[in-house]
């Protein structure tokens, strides 16, 4: 067995404890399973042990998300491991203690002015409110990608506390506004690259949750298909019931297929964003299908909420738009694509992963 | 549930797949300069070009991964995927050779006697022999268990080969069919059983190829009719009554290669010339999305190869993903463009539409219908 099988066999046995539940907004996330992954340090997995995480490597951290996702896990892993924590150390930050929830925010609106000199790490004053935040109210820190008249600022807020609107996507996961009005945070200066790769590993991680989500969906769909009889035979022995599941598989395989690669090349630390802008379009896309068929072959019983598939397919159609649109993301790969022309567009996709 | 029969570990990089890529490109290069060729759609169906191919054998690139002595390169299915997916990508003609190529030379390298290989592989590898697959029948498509063309001993030991085959692409300009043949009677019980592949020389008397216009009136089909054809013995392929088998092991290289997503890669290459405006560059976007995941999973069909598997069920996978997406391609840039196709059209994307467009009805036919292959993925699911 594999570290990163151990790993999630570890994660397995922890979900074991804490089913799914329908969020809401006195019960927005699962506190008691995060206190059970930070308990088992998987709350610091794939980050450096001199910053306080748990050691190990990005693999790790990816299948410890992936396995969570297929999970539906209401817990801010994915933010944490994926995006904000390599973030705040790539920025030279310090990093909160792992067991202290950080998520990630995308905050075009907030302005940071620089209290000191500005340059390398220091201190910013942030202005503006941070809407669309993943695990608002229940992070207590904030990775803020704000703008500053000097370029993107990455700041790290403390927002432990602080009133969050009420707002949820589709699974009524968290996603409400922070007003951040003369806050001081630590922050560091990130050039227009740093900011585009670091929104671009924010959309990878989606992907990597979309991924494992979806794959889970066409496993709970094949053994439904397996166990509900009608006509005197299980569902999955109609060919038109094959049909549907074989095209699910396909998108399911394809968007494996192409989330590995993006994470690959992240850990070679190659061509980041296009990876990550493909792979998010391509897990975004399968949703269309994926879910859409899963509820078809489902039936009735998968369109209510006593059964457990719209955890995750409300999940999924969520997630898709999340950390930038499929069509914000493919106009990127589009126009990155033909960065040095349109002859140039084979060669251009032969390096993305 | 089963679905680890359909997922494969993911590709190992390969140095030197991206060297001979690299030297592949300045060819094409050189050659679209020099104007030896114009790219089209779907050209290793129509573009048939045997002075093309030979520069292709003389350069190294085909037979890339068989035994030297018989004629190949031993290199890896990781280098011979970076050639193809570099020819398919410029729109090249390969068509004379993609099937010895891709699936006949294996074949005979796999199941063949010493004499066959000793005589055929090495003229593959030069670019000057070619091959048809002799599966379908005009009573016998999805259906292929149900052929009919008989093969029998005559006091020789020869066979006797009665029948005919349909859709042989380019027949009329090959040299071999490796035909699946019935050797002895149907067995209701158990109807894989009783055929066998001949390896058949199309010049032997007898056999009368005649052509199949599809539907823009190119002549790539033919049917192959054999009246009394007399094969010599020693041209059975493999074991007699393991056709089945074999024509499965074939269909794993069949199915599985870039020629099952890039078919209208020149179309795309085309929208990217006039791709400008937000909408068209994210449709731009979404094609390549897909194709980058379809070249992740043929990448690991290529590395399964390499390592000695037969990944059928993965293949069967990828072609239906695949040989979708090709036709999906001419629906996304109509949407994003505003060109009428036509091959008459004085804008090159508009020729490029009408060709995809008249080829598509194909995509998702040849090589099994994407029914069947859905059927074998479920296979794979353990619905089966």
């Amino acid at each position: 067995m594999s570290d990163v099988d151990l790993v999630v066999e570890t994660v397995r046995d922890i979900l074991t404890k804490h089913e799914p539940f329908v969020l809401s907004t006195e019960r927005p996330w699962d506190a008691g399973l995060w206190s059970a992954l930070a308990e088992a340090g998987l709350t610091g997995v794939g980050l450096p042990e001199e910053a306080g995480g748990s050691g190990g490597e990005l693999a790790d951290a990816v299948a410890i998300v992936g396995a969570l996702a297929a999970g539906a896990a209401a817990v801010p892993v994915a933010e944490q491991l994926l995006v904000a924590a390599p973030a705040v150390l790539a920025a030279d930050l310090d990093l909160p203690a792992p067991e202290e929830p950080l998520s990630f925010a995308v905050a075009g609106a907030v302005t940071a002015e620089p209290r000191d000199d500005g340059d390398g790490p220091g201190s910013w004053m942030l202005t503006g409110t941070a809407t669309d935040v993943a695990w608002a109210g229940v992070a207590q820190h904030l990775a803020v990608l704000a703008t500053s008249p000097v370029g993107p600022v990455l700041a790290l807020v403390h927002v432990a506390g602080r009133q969050a609107t009420h707002a949820a996507n589709l699974a009524g996961e968290p996603r409400g506004s922070l007003v951040l009005q003369g806050v001081t945070a630590p922050g560091a200066l990130l050039t227009e690259a740093q900011a585009e790769q670091l929104r671009a590993r924010y959309a990878l991680a989606r992907a990597v949750q979309l991924s494992a989500a979806l794959q889970q969906v066409l496993a709970w769909t094949v053994h439904h298909a397996g166990e509900r009889e009608q006509f005197g035979r299980p569902l999955g022995k109609f060919q038109a019931i094959q049909m549907e599941l074989a095209e699910m598989a396909g998108e399911v395989t394809a968007v494996a297929a192409l989330v590995d690669a993006a994470v690959q090349a992240v850990e070679r630390g190659e061509s980041l964003v296009l990876a990550c802008a493909a792979a998010k379009v391509r897990a975004g896309a399968a949703v269309e299908v994926v879910a859409r068929l899963a509820h078809q072959v489902h039936g009735a019983i998968g369109f209510t909420q006593e059964h457990r598939l719209h955890h995750l397919t409300r999940r999924c159609w969520s997630w898709r738009d999340e950390a930038g649109t499929e069509t914000a993301w493919a106009a990127v790969l589009g126009a990155g694509l033909l960065a040095d022309g349109p002859d140039a567009l084979w060669p251009a996709l032969t390096r993305v992963v | 549930m089963g679905s680890n029969s359909l997922t494969l570990a993911p590709a190992p990089r390969s140095a030197a797949a991206e060297e001979v890529r690299a030297e592949v490109r300045e060819f094409l290069a050189a050659e679209l300069a020099a104007g030896t060729f114009t790219t089209h759609v779907d050209t290793w169906l129509s573009g048939v070009d045997p002075a093309f191919s030979c520069k292709l054998g003389e350069r190294g690139w085909l037979g890339m991964t068989w035994p030297k002595r018989y004629g190949g390169h031993e290199r890896t299915a990781m280098e011979r995927y970076a050639v193809t997916e570099e020819l398919l990508a410029a729109g090249a003609p390969v068509a004379a050779h993609w099937i010895a190529d891709r699936q006949s030379g294996p074949n005979l390298l796999r199941y063949g006697t010493e004499a066959q290989r000793t005589e055929i592989l090495p003229r593959i590898a030069a670019g000057e022999c070619y091959f048809v697959i002799g599966m379908s029948e005009p009573d016998s498509g999805s259906d292929l268990a149900s052929i009919r063309t008989r093969a029998t001993r005559n006091g020789d030991g020869d066979w006797v080969v009665n029948g005919a085959k349909v859709w042989t692409s380019n027949a009329h300009t090959s040299h071999y069919a490796i035909t699946l043949v019935r050797t002895s009677p149907a067995d209701p019980a158990n109807r894989h059983a009783g055929l066998s592949q001949l390896l058949v020389d199309l010049s032997l008397p007898g056999i009368t190829v005649n052509p199949i216009r599809i539907l823009d009136g190119g002549h790539h089909f033919n049917e192959v009719v054999f009246d009394d054809v007399v094969v010599p013995g020693e041209m059975l392929l493999g074991e007699e009554g393991a056709g089945w088998h074999q024509v499965t092991a074939e269909l794993a290289f069949e199915r599985s290669g870039p020629e099952r997503f890039l078919s209208t890669y020149p179309l795309i290459a085309e929208f990217a010339r006039r791709a400008a405006d937000p909408a068209q560059l994210a449709a731009l976007g979404r094609i390549s999305a897909r194709l980058l995941a379809l070249r992740q999973l043929s990448l690991r069909i290529a590395g399964a190869l390499d390592r000695g598997e037969l990944p059928d069920i993965p293949a069967a996978l990828v072609k239906d993903v695949g040989t979708t997406f090709e036709a999906d391609v001419i629906d996304e840039v109509r949407r994003a463009v505003d060109v009428p196709a036509s091959l008459d059209s004085p804008d090159p994307l508009g020729r490029a539409l009408a060709e995809a467009q008249l080829h598509a009805p194909g995509y998702t036919l040849r090589g099994g219908t994407n029914e069947i292959l859905r059927g074998i993925v479920a296979r794979g699911l353990g619905l089966r």
